[in-house]
């Protein structure tokens, strides 16, 4: 190895940078290289996809595919959010990404690490017939395209039909109905809610978004992510009034579990509800998944205009790609009707084609009736990290799982987590 | 570059070089070859871990988000870890993580390795049994104790046998036991480690100190004190060194484990560390928790060290 | 002279061990073997078993579910192998060059020696998150990202120090006549190093080997910042994207785990001997 000729020097200009900050000659911290041109044909696709059936569903998709040959890389997900700057700056990155769309995304676009994928949304493009939500969530902040989405899944709160028929139990209408279920589930020895925010906190956050967006409105509730409000206001401690209300219903043991796990008591009667993303169908055993409903978390205000969580997953393609082309014709083809089509029912989760072309009626019931609910909602968000940042989640996750610990403290609870969002949106 | 660096040596023998002669010292000059053995490892060491380094100190004078330009904001980040209440709490446990994995890693794997110092029936399957865990990646230990903390799980379900139910709790949910809960866990692995390197410190004592002693009629435990353990000096700096390695850079397991929940209760220096410079791609604040990382890890060194010198001194 | 004088007190002691030993150590190896052993039964039941009658059960029957789904799709096969290149490629080159820098240190009168020998420990001190963002960085620029040779690199020049502390103090305890009369024979410095230095270290050398299996062979973190391509991923990253797909199957999760930490059992059995006689780090000098 060449490395002694090497080390000296690098040394040196490294400890330089160190007592002269602006003076970073090194190899951190400094703009991205331009991608280096080549001529390889061969393409990556790199994804965080870790559930076991989306997972093979989207190996089989992309052996499908019929182009350049491609390599697909499945990493776990903590590990590829950490690594994903590094992907992208990289001289030779990974053509094509898994990710979601928002602020990430579009922070990469603004520092011009995003392919334009404008052509694909173009008429005649994959995406030319995506609604105009679709549209603008994937659109950058200088009007580009920059995100090419796949699939979207709606949040609700799932239960087994079987089970409310045998504890003789409907679905509430409102939000007295569904404190009254409780109640009565709770009373025969049943959890009527069950949750995992053990080593997936962030799943604390799903019930806090909806009690805002069913108290406060989406107007709000996106306006607080974007730090326009305060955590310490009146509105906040309404919603966590309710929250407060709701966490004896819980399963204790949801403080132990992760998202998956948390289906286990519902497996086996043991809890009733859970409020999560459509994904988790697949976590249930086969023989079960028909079983399963669904009803939107009820209304609390009237005149509060209804809003539904659907989290939109899909791809974008490094701007350093070696081969934007072939880049451009993988997202294409995952973006195609059929391709959507066959990863949806692969996979065996319930998540939604984001092309109207699929064709949706050979669907299950319980995914039309997804369809139908966010077709009818007048506002639809993400999810608190999608709508916010990854920063501002992690405080969510604390301030979240402390308050289920102890509910009683609401105006604590708000101080802490607006001092440590303070620090978030200052940085 | 090795011609350069022979230069100082070269100059030294008008004093040095005579002193050494004069001691009879059969090596008094260096030669070329010698000073390659050490400097190509030295250079490697210096290129992949220095350099770096140097790196990432240097962003911890600046706010950066992984890409485009570093942004200087002087000594903005320190301040900030100073009235950082979850800093303050990871720092915490960061001693009581030293103090704890430490110590009783330490305490027990020397207690062992006395116990099982001379052969015997079954000894080297107590030893090997002792030492097993360290072959489990502190990832999959922490998965392992994960399953075991669960609230169906074994220690639970042990309790309930026992007839001790009110001790049963959720382990790693509870923030008065998580710490601890990832901290037994971490001892497990660790003990036989140390345990296996005193066995080898104590086959190198001299027991015809220790017979003679006895014979003078000194107890057990005095015998232990005054005789073996000064022979131990060796070992101990080991230990000690590797103590500190192991526990300021923890983080498998804990992540593995809790990643530093409930509510960062379980957060260490090098998680935190983790979740500010990749979850949040705060890589700036990040940089700067490593510095007090490495600040502490070289004050603890260096107090040892120190300290061991003026031991050999006196 | 230790072993000259150590038979017989040995023989003495063992006779006077007291019988209350094995009363205490077999229940406690056995508590201390719990969580390996109760793993192996997780591994060995089937999903149903464990989502009806719970985690903390005993095995109702036995089944190998477990297994076939961790081995099923032949990533945690060829991670495997994955993970014995790098691994003895990086125990070869740490080892090799630092009892290099071990030798120069320990028997020459390198000026600031002590100094040199506590900054190449000090790197050992560094956490090694914060270098993964410059080591990536500096990995692309050499050409060599995302292959194994990164890796290997990467991991001596972690390890190094730590090595070469470790045989410093062995080598430091080697009785100097040894020296002196290899210098007499006319030896130069590569072949004492090389025909009495190292045949010398071989107990030390033989203990570092095992440790430096288990922890390089466990390595996750490094192996995620310098590839991409999960063809190249190591057993401890197939682990993890095992994890993520079945937290829910705990028998597939246990499986896998066994599965990956039979390697550095069977190395550790291998090198056991040297191992526990292995580590004198210069305590009899």
């Amino acid at each position: 190895m060449s490395t002694p000729p090497f080390s000296r020097r690098s040394f040196l200009l490294g400890a330089a940078s160190l007592t002269t900050v602006p003076l970073l000659a090194s190899c951190v911290g400094t703009g991205a290289d331009g991608g280096a041109g080549g001529g390889t044909t061969a393409l990556t696709l790199q994804s965080w996809i870790q559930d076991a059936g989306p997972k093979a569903a989207l190996e089989s998709v992309v052996a499908a595919f019929d182009g350049p040959p491609v390599t697909l890389n499945s990493v776990a997900t903590e590990q590829f959010r950490a690594q994903l700057s590094t992907y992208l700056t990289s001289a030779t990155p990974p053509d094509v990404l898994g990710w979601y769309a928002g602020s990430v995304a579009n922070s990469y676009a603004d520092e011009g690490l995003l392919l334009d994928v404008s052509d694909l949304w173009a008429p005649g493009g994959a995406c030319a017939n995506f609604s105009d939500a679709l549209r603008a969530l994937s659109t950058g902040a200088d009007g580009k395209a920059i995100f090419v989405p796949q699939n979207y899944y709606w949040w609700s709160i799932f239960y087994k039909k079987s089970a409310f028929q045998q504890w003789g139990v409907q679905p509430p209408k409102t939000w007295d109905e569904f404190i009254a279920l409780c109640d009565t589930l709770k009373a025969r020895g049943i959890h009527p809610l069950t949750n995992g925010i053990g080593s997936t906190a962030w799943m604390s956050a799903g019930w806090f978004d909806y009690l805002n967006l069913r108290i406060n409105g989406a107007g709000y509730h996106r306006e607080l992510l974007a730090g326009k409000h305060s955590f310490e206001d009146p509105q906040v401690t309404a919603v966590l009034e309710q929250y407060a209300r709701l966490v004896p219903y819980f399963h204790p043991n949801q403080t132990s579990w992760d998202a998956q796990q948390a289906v286990t008591p519902m497996v086996n009667n043991e809890a009733a509800m859970y409020l999560v993303g459509a994904f988790c169908t697949e976590y249930f055993p086969a023989d079960q998944r028909d079983d399963l409903d669904f009803f939107s978390v009820p209304t609390i205000d009237p005149s509060v205009p209804s809003a539904e969580e659907a989290p939109t997953d899909g791809f974008f393609a490094a701007a350093g790609s070696q081969n934007p082309e072939g880049a451009k014709q993988l997202l294409s083809y995952l973006a195609s009707a059929p391709a959507q089509q066959s990863f949806i029912e692969k996979s065996g989760s319930s998540n939604l084609p984001t092309s109207p072309d699929v064709d949706t009626s050979t669907f299950s019931p319980l995914v039309q009736k997804g369809i139908t609910l966010l077709n009818e909602t007048a506002e639809i968000t993400q999810f608190f990290n999608r709508d916010s940042s990854d920063a501002l989640q992690t405080t969510a996750d604390a301030a979240l799982t402390q308050f289920i610990a102890n509910p009683s403290d609401i105006r604590g609870t708000q101080r802490q987590w607006q001092q440590a969002a303070q620090q978030v949106f200052s940085s | 570059m090795t011609t350069m660096q022979r230069a100082p040596a070269g100059a030294a023998p008008s004093t040095r070089g005579t002193r050494d002669r004069r001691r009879g010292g059969p090596l008094r000059r260096v030669p070329l070859l010698v000073w390659m053995f050490l400097l190509v490892p030295l250079a490697v060491e210096l290129f992949w871990v220095f350099w770096p380094a140097m790196n990432s100190f240097s962003l911890s004078f600046t706010s950066w988000k992984g890409v485009g330009a570093a942004k200087p904001v002087g000594l903005e980040n320190y301040q900030r870890l100073a009235a950082d209440p979850i800093f303050h709490t990871a720092l915490r446990n960061n001693v009581i993580w030293v103090v704890g994995f430490g110590g009783l890693s330490v305490v027990g794997g020397l207690a062992l390795a006395v116990a099982l110092n001379r052969p015997g029936r079954g000894v080297g399957f107590y030893r090997s049994a002792i030492y097993l865990p360290m072959v489990i990646s502190l990832a999959v230990t922490g998965l392992f104790w994960r399953v075991m903390y669960q609230p169906d799980g074994p220690i639970d379900a042990g309790l309930g046998v026992l007839g001790l139910d009110w001790l049963q709790r959720q382990w790693l949910a509870d923030p008065d036991t998580a710490l601890y809960a990832v901290l037994i866990a971490a001892v497990w692995r660790q003990v036989g480690y140390i345990m296996v390197l005193y066995l080898a410190g104590l086959k190198g004592t001299d027991p015809t100190l220790e017979e003679a002693a006895a014979v003078d009629g000194a107890n057990a435990w005095q015998r232990f004190w005054r005789i073996v353990m000064p022979q131990l000096r060796g070992v101990n700096t080991v230990v000690f060194a590797v103590t500190v390695i192991d526990s300021l850079r923890t983080f498998d397991i804990v992540w593995a484990m809790t990643r530093g929940g409930p509510y960062n209760t379980t957060q260490l220096l090098s998680t935190y560390m983790f979740q500010q410079a990749f979850t949040v791609v705060n890589l700036g604040y990040g940089s700067a928790i490593a510095v007090v990382i490495f600040l502490l890890a070289i004050a603890f060194i260096i107090t040892y060290l120190a300290r061991q010198a003026r031991a050999e001194e006196s | 002279m230790v072993t000259a004088t150590s038979t017989s007190p040995a023989r003495r002691n063992h006779a006077s061990r007291s019988p209350w030993f094995h009363v205490v150590m077999v229940p406690f190896t056995i508590l201390w073997l719990a969580p390996i052993l109760f793993v192996v039964l997780v591994a060995l039941r089937n999903f149903d078993d464990i989502a009806a009658r719970g985690l903390g059960a005993l095995p109702a029957s036995l089944s190998l579910d477990g297994f076939a789904g961790a081995l099923a799709d032949g990533r945690v096969g060829r991670a495997l192998v994955n993970s014995a290149i790098v691994t003895v490629f990086t125990v070869v080159a740490s080892l090799a060059l630092a009892s290099a820098a071990a030798y120069a240190l320990s028997r020459f009168h390198v000026p600031l020696r002590r100094t040199i020998l506590l900054v190449m420990l000090a790197g050992n001190l560094l956490p090694p998150q914060i270098l993964l963002i410059p080591v990536s960085r500096i990995t692309q620029d050499l050409g060599i990202y995302d292959t194994l040779t990164a890796l290997v690199i990467v991991q001596v020049g972690f390890g190094l120090g730590f090595y070469t502390f470790v045989l410093h103090g062995f080598m430091r305890s080697l009785p100097g006549e040894i020296f002196e009369a290899a210098l007499l024979d006319g030896s130069g410095p590569a072949r004492t190093f090389w025909s009495i230095v190292l045949p010398l270290c071989r107990p030390a050398l033989a203990a570092l080997t095992a440790l430096a299996t288990t922890w390089i062979f466990n390595d996750l973190i490094w192996a995620m910042t310098v590839l991409r391509t999960e063809a190249q991923f190591p057993v401890t990253a197939a682990l993890l994207n095992l994890q993520g797909g079945f937290s829910n199957s705990w028998n597939v999760i246990a499986a896998g785990s066994l599965v990956a930490a039979v390697p550095t059992a069977i190395v550790f059995f291998v090198f056991q001997k040297q191992f526990v006689s292995g580590l004198l780090v210069g305590s009899n000098k």
